[in-house]
Parts: structure tokens; sequence; C-alpha cells
């Protein structure tokens, strides 16, 4: 077990402001690597549903939450007195908010000179639709994604997700060890002005530069090759019900090794599935006779019988098939964590994998001001007094307390 | 004219050894500042055969595909399958911080150039493999692709109609965010080698990456809510969808300003049912999206895209034209903001607009700061000038076809 091994980033510390998702997704990569994440929230935060695993607790693990009522002068001085022992200060808030706090980079530099603020806006915190308001699906419209991910003559589609929220949160992630890596070397900091929509924008691709370079007008892809040609290249129906496999195959031997494991059915020596060139004009036709093959395995089989063969081939995974992958599985990707409560719940573990200092998920999603008193403690020096005092002032909140206020209510 | 602001990078060299899986790796290093020197076996990437072309017409240093992975980076050739160019390697891995790879797992290994002998020659030299399936398990040997990365990562089953196939992402998303991972990855083992006064190996592995990069799909499954479908464009949270409108298609918002839609389609005498209590609720809203996107999509054909975008933004709801990609390169956002970068390209006597960068740095700005090399552009630079090499000797190995 990797639990209490040095992580790579032991020692720096985050005073986290994010709120769904793309903020927690940044947080949680650093968490996982060992940063000290502190989680600053409200004490009418909204819960959807539990907050150790599923959505939340994947989005929050490893943090620690931390109730500080921001509207009030003195939750602000707190974090204030937060920015002064921290080492980023990250948000995904419209450009007014931190400021209205006083949290901008301009005053907090005050406090600590070499702070890095990262803040992760839809927009940017310049040009004229900075206050524009957004969620991962209205940037994946406006960038283009959503209209052109649609099958032939079918209506668009897009994500059934929100990818942008995913780019932007390792996006963030990057930005902040880029910022720290260059105040180490220089000692100072700065401030980053993510824009989501500019971070969706960038990973496109050469779709378009294409349209920069070429003008030109693109057609959607579907599921044809967006890297080298390749035929077939495609989704394939397989046996049972909503199953699916994948096929690509780019070369002439693995064309050739292909036929080989469907038998050699005459179709595939008709002259126009004889070169690549001639395989990528006849597609549609092509993919009608490998969906005939497909549909009589499933996609397990599919794969089993074309990967030892030299293709490539996979299945189209859902949630199911994704928590038995053997190869996940194998490589301990996901996380058992147990709960203090006594539960274990099953987290998404982290795709960096480092040798000397790897990363775990070292903690389930914190419960809602779990770690107020903890933090305010160690990291402020707060007594007990101090504590209770600020609590019944409603300046923080713990755990307990905000239970016990919101039964009292309802 | 040279640029003086200082970037974040420029202490680091990194040398590039991947194709396409991890090419977007070393261009987020490089856009930052980092020495990157990319290394091509002597016929060049396989990179510069694939399209698009400028002005559609193939040619090995005009490959949009090749430009959009391989800004910020010097060029050298060098083929590493042969004693001499292993040599060459050794020398350059001894002066490098990083190096990053795709090969096959195992290739650097049978190379004698695996972790461990890169270790030896430079304890503190980073290593960053990345591969389809990671440096270990039952699948570390099979084959991959783009779109077989994100089918077995997640990524795919849930976009789309419920009665089509699973479609595939715009762009090479799986292999995008294997990149990302991979640079988060290099750069926390740079910061731990301070403390830990060596390198180390960082191993991803692309459906690792394509798994992480959904939200929903294993959070789901793993806290027995079943397994997530397709839904056509509704998302999963149920509170945004495609409508069809006067001119084009919109991105429905019913989360966040309840009030200011309903007033706005009342004001309209659009709202059937909507004006009643009950729609104010969130959860009420998300359980009954259909009804409500239908009243909704009802509402919205009688306008056009942009009048649906902007009189919604300026209630500050989420609404969101769902345009063409072509439309990026005008939109007064990105432009005001100075998010495409003129890049020269001497050799043509053009200027080329390129997309941005992923975030914006004040103090050390990302920036394209040399255009993607011509083929073994920077051989003469690198061998001659950094490696002491003599012109007899630089001519020799280019005639043996190592360089």
């Amino acid at each position: 077990m990797e639990q209490g091994r040095r992580r790579a980033l032991a020692g720096i510390r985050i005073l986290d402001f994010t709120w769904v998702v793309a903020g927690p997704v940044a947080t949680r990569i650093l968490a996982d690597q060992g940063a000290e994440v502190i989680k600053i929230e409200r004490r009418d935060s909204l819960d959807l549903g539990s907050r150790r695993g599923g959505f939340t607790g994947n989005l929050f693990r490893g943090k620690e939450s931390t109730v500080i009522n921001m509207a009030d002068p003195r939750g602000r001085e707190i974090a204030r007195q937060l920015v002064a022992v921290s080492d980023v200060v990250i948000d995904n808030f419209s450009a007014r908010v931190m400021h209205n706090w006083g949290m901008d980079y301009e005053s907090i530099r005050q406090l600590k000179p070499d702070i890095i603020a990262v803040s992760m806006s839809g927009f940017g915190h310049t040009g004229p639709q900075k206050d524009y308001v957004s969620y991962g699906p209205t940037l994946q419209a406006l960038s283009g994604y959503t209209l052109l991910m649609r099958h032939p003559g079918k209506g668009p589609a897009g994500w059934g997700y929100s990818y942008a929220d995913m780019s932007g949160g390792y996006s963030g992630a990057l930005a902040v060890l880029m910022a720290l890596w260059h105040r180490k070397r220089s000692g100072q900091g700065q401030f980053v002005d993510l824009s989501q929509f500019e971070t969706i924008s960038s990973v496109v691709g050469p779709a378009l530069l294409d349209v920069l370079v070429n003008n030109a007008t693109l057609a959607p892809f579907g599921n044809r090759s967006q890297e080298a040609p390749a035929a077939p290249h495609g989704v394939y129906r397989c046996a049972g019900i909503d199953r699916w496999c994948v096929i690509t195959i780019f070369s002439e031997s693995e064309w050739q090794a292909f036929c080989r494991v469907l038998g050699n059915p005459t179709w595939t020596r008709e002259a126009r599935f004889t070169t690549l060139a001639s395989r990528l004009e006849h597609q549609d036709a092509l993919d009608r006779y490998v969906e005939e093959w497909t549909q009589q395995h499933t996609p397990e089989e599919v794969m089993r019988r074309l990967q030892p063969a030299g293709i490539a081939a996979g299945v189209v995974a859902n949630g199911e098939d994704l928590d038995r992958d053997p190869q996940l599985r194998l490589r301990g990707y996901w996380a058992q964590v147990n709960t203090p409560e006594g539960d274990e719940v099953v987290l998404d573990g982290t795709p960096v994998k480092l040798s000397a200092t790897p990363g775990y998920v070292a903690a389930p999603g914190p419960l809602l001001g779990e770690q107020t008193d903890t933090v305010l403690r160690r990291l402020l020096g707060y007594s007990a007094e101090h504590l209770a005092q600020l609590k019944a002032e409603r300046v923080v909140a713990s755990h307990a307390e905000i239970m016990a206020e919101r039964q009292a209510v309802s | 004219m040279t640029d003086t602001t200082p970037t974040a990078l420029s202490d680091l060299r990194v040398l590039d050894l991947t194709d396409l899986k991890g090419a977007l790796c070393a261009k987020l290093l490089g856009d930052m500042g980092a020495d990157v020197i990319k290394i091509e076996p002597p016929g060049g990437d396989a990179m510069r055969t694939i399209g698009p072309f400028l002005d559609g017409t193939p040619h090995r240093d005009r490959s949009l595909l090749f430009w959009f992975y391989n800004t910020s980076k010097r060029g050298i050739t060098l083929d590493i399958h042969q004693p001499a160019g292993r040599e060459i390697f050794t020398q350059l891995a001894a002066q490098s911080d990083v190096v990053i790879e795709s090969f096959a797992p195992g290739t650097l290994a049978s190379l004698g150039l695996g972790y461990d002998e890169l270790k030896r020659l430079n304890p503190k030299l980073v290593l960053t493999s990345i591969s389809p399936f990671g440096q270990t398990g039952p699948y570390r040997d099979y084959h991959s692709s783009d779109i077989i990365a994100e089918a077995l990562g997640g990524m795919i089953y849930t976009n789309g109609a419920a009665d089509d196939p699973p479609l595939s992402a715009l762009g090479l998303q799986a292999y995008h965010s294997a990149s990302f991972f991979a640079a988060i990855g290099t750069m926390s083992a740079l910061w731990a080698r301070d403390t830990l006064d060596e390198g180390q190996w960082v191993d991803i592995s692309i459906q690792e990456a394509a798994t992480a990069a959904v939200e929903h799909v294993a959070p789901f499954y793993h806290q027995g809510m079943g397994v997530q479908t397709r839904q056509g464009s509704l998302h999963w949270s149920r509170y945004f969808r495609v409508a069809r409108c006067r001119d084009g298609y919109v991105m429905h918002c019913t989360l966040g300003d309840w009030t200011s839609l309903v007033e706005w389609v009342k004001g309209d005498g659009k709202e059937q049912d909507l004006g009643e209590p009950q729609w104010e609720d969130q959860m009420y809203r998300r359980d009954h999206a259909e009804h409500l996107f239908e009243v909704l999509d009802e509402w919205a054909t009688d306008y056009s895209v942009a009048e649906l975008m902007e009189g919604a933004q300026l209630r500050r709801i989420p609404y969101a034209m769902v345009r063409p990609l072509e439309a990026l390169a005008e939109d007064p956002q990105l432009n005001a903001r100075g998010f495409f970068s003129p890049v020269e390209h001497p050799e043509l006597g053009r200027t080329f607009r390129y997309p941005g960068g992923p975030f914006f740095f004040t103090a050390t700005p990302w920036r394209i700061s040399r255009r993607p090399p011509l083929l073994g552009e920077h051989n003469e630079e690198v061998y001659r000038q950094e490696l002491g090499m003599s012109e007899q000797r630089v001519l020799e190995l280019a005639s043996a076809g190592v360089i």
C-alpha cells in the first residue's frame, strides 16, 4: 500500500475557493500528488448526494473542508491569514467575486508577495464577454464541439458530459505547477488568468488550425479517423444489448491480419477493399460487412480475437465495463478508500503514476466543515476559546454545528 | 526582435521522442519556455504525412497536424535504433532534464535506453512515458488508437443518441488528456527532484487518462447508481439540451437563474405550465426535463441563435450558441484577449494565426517561441554547436542515415 509515503507535492499548500466542476478537478489532481488543499466552503453549500464518494466525493477527496463566512469581514480576515501561509490561491469565480472579498491578486500579494493566484473563470478576467456565465456544455457549444459531434444525417449531439470542465481542471493543475516552478527559480509569484473557454478551444486540435490557415469548412468526423487515415475505423455493434466495439486498421499488414481472423470471407477480396485508398472510398459498405461479423460476437470477444493478431480493437466501455476492466484493475486505477464511518468508497484514482513518489487518494471526500477546527488550529494556531467564539458569531462553522442547525430547521 | 519576456520553464531542457500520442505534452512545456528538442527519425515523424496540409498539398513541412502539435520545439533527426544514434542520444540525455517518449512499452529498454540505464547516465533525469495502456498490466502490449483509448476509458459510450452508435470526441481527446496528465506528472517529478535529489519515471496510460477525463460514468457506477447511458444532446445532469431555433441551434440551460428565464418566456406568452411554482425547484426541473425542454424548444423556435444567447447572458443565464468551429476564428472574446498567435513561417514568406494556449500567465506568458521545425532544421545547431561535432562527423552521420 502506497498510503503514508511521501508524495511529490508534499509541502505545497493550496487555498481552494473553487466550486463545481473544473476547479475541484484541478485541486484534486494536486491533492492526489500530495498537495495540502484547504477547501473553503459556505455553510449553506448544497450537497449533491454523499460527499464521501460518488460524483462529489470524487471531486473533493483528499481535501480539507473549512467553512468560513466570507460575507463577514472577520471571515475575510481569517481567509487573509490563510493566504499569508499558503503557496497558491485558486478560484473559479468570475472576476467580481474575489475582488469583492478583497481576495483578488493585487490585494493578496500584499499579504504574501510571492503568492500564486490561479483564477479559472469561464471567459477570463478581460474582454467584452468576461462577465458571461457558463457551464461545461455552454463552452462546448461555443467552441464547436457540440455541432461537429454528430452522426451523418443526424442532429448535433456533442458530449454527454462536461469535458470542458475536465480539460479546464487539468489545465488548472498544470498552471499551478508551472507557476510554482517559476517561483522556485525566480522567487516570483504571479496571477494566472485561466479562461475555460480558451482551454477547451486550445485542445480542439489541428481542425482549428485548418480553419485559421486554410479557411477550411469542416464536416463532422463521426467515428472516422482524425489521426492517420484508417479503414475500417469505427464503432461497431456487437452481440448483446447496447454492446459496441471499436476497430481501427491503419496499415496493410493489419488489414491482412484482420481478414485472416475473419476467415478471409469473399467480400474481403472485393476490388473496392484491396487498398487503403479504396477502402476509405467505400467505408460505408466496408463498415456494413465489418458489423455483420462483430454482431456475432461480444465486444470482449472481438478484442480478444483481434488484439493477438496485432489489430487495434477495444470494448466501448460503460460504467460496469470500466469497473471490471482487467487493465485498470491490475494497475490499481480504482482507489478503495475507507471512510471515518467505517464504510468503503471506490473513487477514481490518479492517472499520473510516478515511480519514486507515487500519488494516491489519501482520504474520501470531506463532510462540510469537517476540518474547520483542525485547519484553523494547525495553520493559524487558533485556541479552542477563539474557535468557540467565532462559531458562536457564525464566522466559521464545524460539521457538527451545521448538521445540528439543519436538523433544527427541518 | 527576440522576445525577452521571462518564461516559466526557461531553465528546462526536454528531449521529445513522442509521436502523435504524446506530442502535445512536449508542446505544453515548450510553449511555456522549455527548450524542447524534438527528435525525429531521419525520414521524418509520421505526423508529417498526416493532413490537413497547407493549401491542401501534402508536403513533409506543411502538415497542419504536425504544425499544431510541434510549436516551440527545435527539431533534429536521429535514428536511436542504430548504435551511433544511441550514443548521441545518451550525450543529449546526460544534459537534459526530461525525456518524453511514446514508444511501445519495452522499446527503449530493448535499445539499452530504459529508465534504469538513463538513470545511471543522469540520475536527475525525469523520464515520462506515454503509452496506450501503461508500462504494466495485461493490455500493456495491446494495440490502440485515440478512439480505442476513448472507448476503453469510457469517453464515448455516453455520447450520441440512444439508438445511434456511441460517438467519438472531436479532436484526439484521449491523447490530449494523456498529454496534460503527462505534463502534470513531469512537473510534479521535477518539483520532487529538488527534495529527492533524483528524477523518476512517469508512467502515463492513455486509457487511464481517458477514464479520468469523464466526470460522471465511473463515479455514478461506483455509487451504485448504475450504468449511465446515451441520451442525445441531453447532458447527464438533465439541465442542458440542444434546441433548434430560427437560424440554427442553441444550448438551453435550466440551471441557475430560473426566475429570469421563466419571466422571459412568460413575456413571450410561451410559458404553458412553466409558471407553476413546482418548476422553481431545481430537482423538479431535472426530473421533468423532457417536458421542460419541449416547452422551451417551442419558445426558442421564434428566436435567432444570437438573440437567445445575448438575451440569456444579459439575464445571467448560461445559454450558448451551438456554433460551427469556424466561428472561433472571429470570436470577439478570444480575439480581444489575444488568444490567437501570429506565427511567422519565413520559409514560406507567410504568417499564420495559430490557436493559443490553455491559460494566460501574466508574468511569464504562454507563447509560441518558434514555428514547428522543418525536418532536421536544428541538426547543425545541436550537433555542431552544442555537441561540438566536426562538420565531417555530421556529414558521415547523415550519409550513414544516423541523422
